[in-house]
């Protein structure tokens, strides 16, 4: 027999037989030892160790970590293709996507909050020649600018990208964003505010751009990034160097102190030198003072020496504290401290005469009073008198009356380009009327205009002596306002008294 | 000493807040006949007093003596009256009489020589008849019976008498009397005021009393007018600019227009 039956089956791949063969006596051994390697050993470790590991092995063999959080609690989670709307889209366009199966199908669209609308600034012709004029910028590119930030949502790279105004200078970044911010930080500050003025100031520290800074920076990066290889050579031996310098300082000092330690002891006045009794503390404090003037030539910095920080806290003014006990007592009193500026001479003719405080009332412009009252009153708010005229309430009238006057600006312009529009288009409706009829009857046309145009204008004189008289009268209210009834009944029976 | 007490105290303003203003009463037909004048329907007090009241007192304010600061309160009557200047040098600052009809009244303060300052002059309408409300259809002045019964009318006008720059001397007298700080809830009915109607209602049943809660509220009032203009602004602003930009365009093409 050349093949053994053991040999066979190896050839077959048929398992042995429960009772092995004498052919490998070896095998077997070996087969149990690899069974016995241990996890978590290395199988090139374990060859190398063999079977005689050490115990300590045996810690390492279960790898301790914390088991695997069940998510998902088992089971398979639905997902299902389905349109959403999403609150963030104008055009209502329907797209659909992967959704949990179970979830709310009418739940607005989870993303939509993120898209978030800056708050787009715009201003009137008004508002430009009153605020915004600058010279180095027209209006029109002034628009031209804001219409490109609000398109690409604020992004400069991209407007500055863009920015193509004809026949217009070359602007930089900076200078776009210089004007923009410029535009809008004046807008805020000119315009009705809502809130307080914290609110008010941090929305203006958030539009603040310093031109000249952001310049310099980008020309530091610049700088930076274009150095030679020479100069970044030699920049870090330098930064080497100084380090070394450091060093040797540090050496040196601790060289010194230690000596210092070593032959004065607790003379040499450093810190970490505790005296044996209090009582010697005190003395040797006393010689240290003495002995300074000595040690101090030899010691550049004396440790404990509370003059260096008086030095840097003396020239620091200190601020008026009003801490809240002053404060107590202000609120009590009813005093308001404001800062006295010092460069003004104290004359006599500057000095506030004792008055009620309804004295300052804000007023509203002579021409606007009628419509500045009307319209507050449509609101409920008398335009002449407040009920409790304390320094806080006459603060918010007058940013009341301020921001009613601008309303009534505004839709006066409002009115006036309206009036404006009409004219413009009945012109145009002539010429072209005269274009089309080859000037067969070009005069009725311009004649209505013109006629129009007169009657606007009576309509407006009249308007104008109305409103004069109504204000006339107001002002001769306001003059009275100190008494409390008087514009209730000034109009009513107002009975004089005629004794006999 | 002295030299001192004449120096300003720079950057301080001081006040006092004060009220001002009537109350009126209905004579009884009994109380028309005992006087001298007998067609005067009303008995009538004007005063000027601390801004708030005394606990248990049944007179608007007048929870201080303001004659600390004030040397003398003039009221200014109608000339019909007999001695129309009444001067009242020491508290209470108030003149009470009878009479038929409502007029102004023209009230001076003089203050204290150490404060060193002028008379303020201010005005009040006396009122006698009863407050209505706008517009709602009732007669203006009710009748003589609807006003006895609806009891005392009050017409009070908070202000704040202010002080800037007060001599050291006379910012001492002030601070010897703080005044008696207005409570700050609402425990009696609130003094009606012309400038905000709606607190008619509020105002009845009883002697009014000037709370903080009421310059809290009209604060409120005031910044909710604000909050609605400024939304109308922002409004009207785009508005305009729409507009502003329609006339340009349409100009633009007249001229083209005109042009060709």
């Amino acid at each position: 027999m050349a093949a053994s039956a053991a040999d066979v089956r190896s050839i077959l791949a048929i398992p042995e037989p429960p009772v092995a063969g004498s052919s490998q006596p070896t095998k077997k051994p070996q087969g149990s030892e690899r069974a016995k390697k241990p996890d978590g050993i290395p199988r090139e470790l374990y060859a190398l160790i063999g079977p005689h590991a050490p115990t300590l092995a045996a810690q390492f063999t279960k790898p301790r970590l914390k088991q695997k959080p069940n998510l998902g609690a088992g089971g398979r989670v639905k997902w299902e293709w389905r349109p959403f709307k999403n609150g963030a889209r104008s055009d209502g366009l329907r797209l659909s996507h992967w959704a949990k199966a179970g979830t709310d199908t009418e739940s607005e669209y989870q993303f939509a909050k993120y898209n978030v609308q800056g708050t787009p600034y715009v201003y009137t012709q008004d508002e430009y020649t009153r605020l915004l004029e600058d010279s180095s910028w027209t209006k029109e590119e002034t628009d031209y600018l804001f219409n490109l930030v609000r398109e690409y949502d604020g992004r400069f790279f991209v407007v500055h990208d863009r920015y193509e105004y004809p026949n217009g200078p070359r602007r930089s970044l900076e200078d776009l964003k210089e004007r923009y911010f410029g535009v809008c930080r004046k807008l805020i500050r000119n315009r009705p505010w809502i809130g307080d003025e914290a609110g008010k100031k941090a929305v203006l520290d958030s539009l603040t751009f310093d031109k000249d800074r952001e310049v310099a920076r980008k020309n530091y990066v610049a700088s930076l990034e274009h150095r030679t290889p020479e100069q970044i050579a030699e920049e870090d031996a330098l930064y080497l160097e100084l380090e070394k310098l450091k060093e040797n300082e540090r050496r040196f000092k601790k060289d010194r102190d230690e000596l210092l330690r070593t032959l004065c002891g607790i003379e040499s006045g450093l810190p970490d030198i505790h005296a044996d009794e209090d009582g010697l503390a005190g003395a040797a404090f006393e010689t240290k003072r003495k002995k300074k003037g000595v040690v101090g030539s030899v010691e550049p910095q004396t440790p404990v020496t509370p003059s260096a920080n008086t030095v840097i806290s003396l020239p620091q003014p200190q601020p008026k504290k009003t801490s809240a006990k002053s404060a107590a007592y202000d609120a009590l009193h009813c005093i308001v401290r404001t800062e006295v500026d010092q460069t003004s001479s104290s004359t006599k003719a500057a000095h506030v005469p004792v008055h009620l405080r309804s004295y300052k009332v804000a007023q509203p412009k002579a021409a606007l009073a009628p419509r500045v009252s009307q319209l507050l009153g449509e609101l409920g708010i008398s335009h002449t008198r407040l009920v409790m005229p304390t320094r806080d309430n006459l603060a918010k009238f007058a940013a009341l009356i301020d921001a009613a006057q601008q309303l009534v600006e505004i839709k006066k312009a409002v009115d006036k380009h309206d009036q404006d529009i009409q004219t413009t288009k009945a012109r145009l409706a002539a010429l072209r009327g005269e274009t089309v009829e080859e000037g067969d009857a070009p005069e009725t046309p311009m004649d209505v205009d013109d006629g129009a145009a007169d009657a606007d204008g009576e309509g407006d004189g009249r308007a104008q002596s109305v409103m004069s008289t109504r204000s006339a009268r107001s002002r001769r209210q306001g003059r009275r306002s100190m008494s409390v009834s008087s514009v209730d009944t000034a109009g009513g029976p107002n009975k004089r008294q005629k004794q006999r | 000493m002295a030299s001192n007490d004449r120096v300003r105290v720079r950057g301080v303003t001081i006040h006092r807040p004060v009220i001002y203003g009537n109350t009126a009463v209905v004579l009884t037909p009994k109380e028309r006949e005992a006087l001298p004048s007998p067609d005067h329907t009303h008995r009538w007090t004007v005063a000027v007093r601390s801004a708030a009241s005394a606990p248990d007192s049944d007179i608007v304010g007048g929870a201080d003596d303001l004659s600390y600061f004030i040397k003398r309160v003039t009221f200014k009557l109608h000339d019909t009256y007999t001695n129309p200047n009444r001067n009242v040098d020491k508290p209470p600052f108030e003149v009470s009489e009878t009479g038929w009809g409502e007029f102004e009244i023209t009230i001076r303060i003089n203050f204290v020589a150490e404060s060193g300052e002028k008379a303020v002059t201010f005005y009040h309408h006396l009122k006698l008849h009863p407050w209505t409300a706008a517009g709602s259809g009732e007669p203006e002045i009710p009748s003589i019976e609807a006003a006895a019964k609806a009891g005392p009318v009050h017409s009070w006008q908070y202000d704040e008498i202010v002080f800037s720059d007060p001599y050291q001397v006379f910012l001492n007298i002030l601070t010897a009397h703080p005044p008696t700080p207005l409570p700050k809830h609402r425990r009696r009915p609130v003094p009606f005021h012309t400038a905000n109607p709606a607190s008619l209602e509020a105002s009845k049943g009883g002697t009014p009393e000037f709370t903080q809660e009421m310059e809290k509220e009209e604060a409120d009032r005031l910044e909710k007018a604000l909050k609605t203009i400024v939304e109308d602004t922002h409004k009207w602003r785009n508005k305009l600019i729409e507009k502003e930009n329609e006339s340009n365009r349409l100009k633009k093409e007249l001229e083209a227009a005109l042009q060709s």
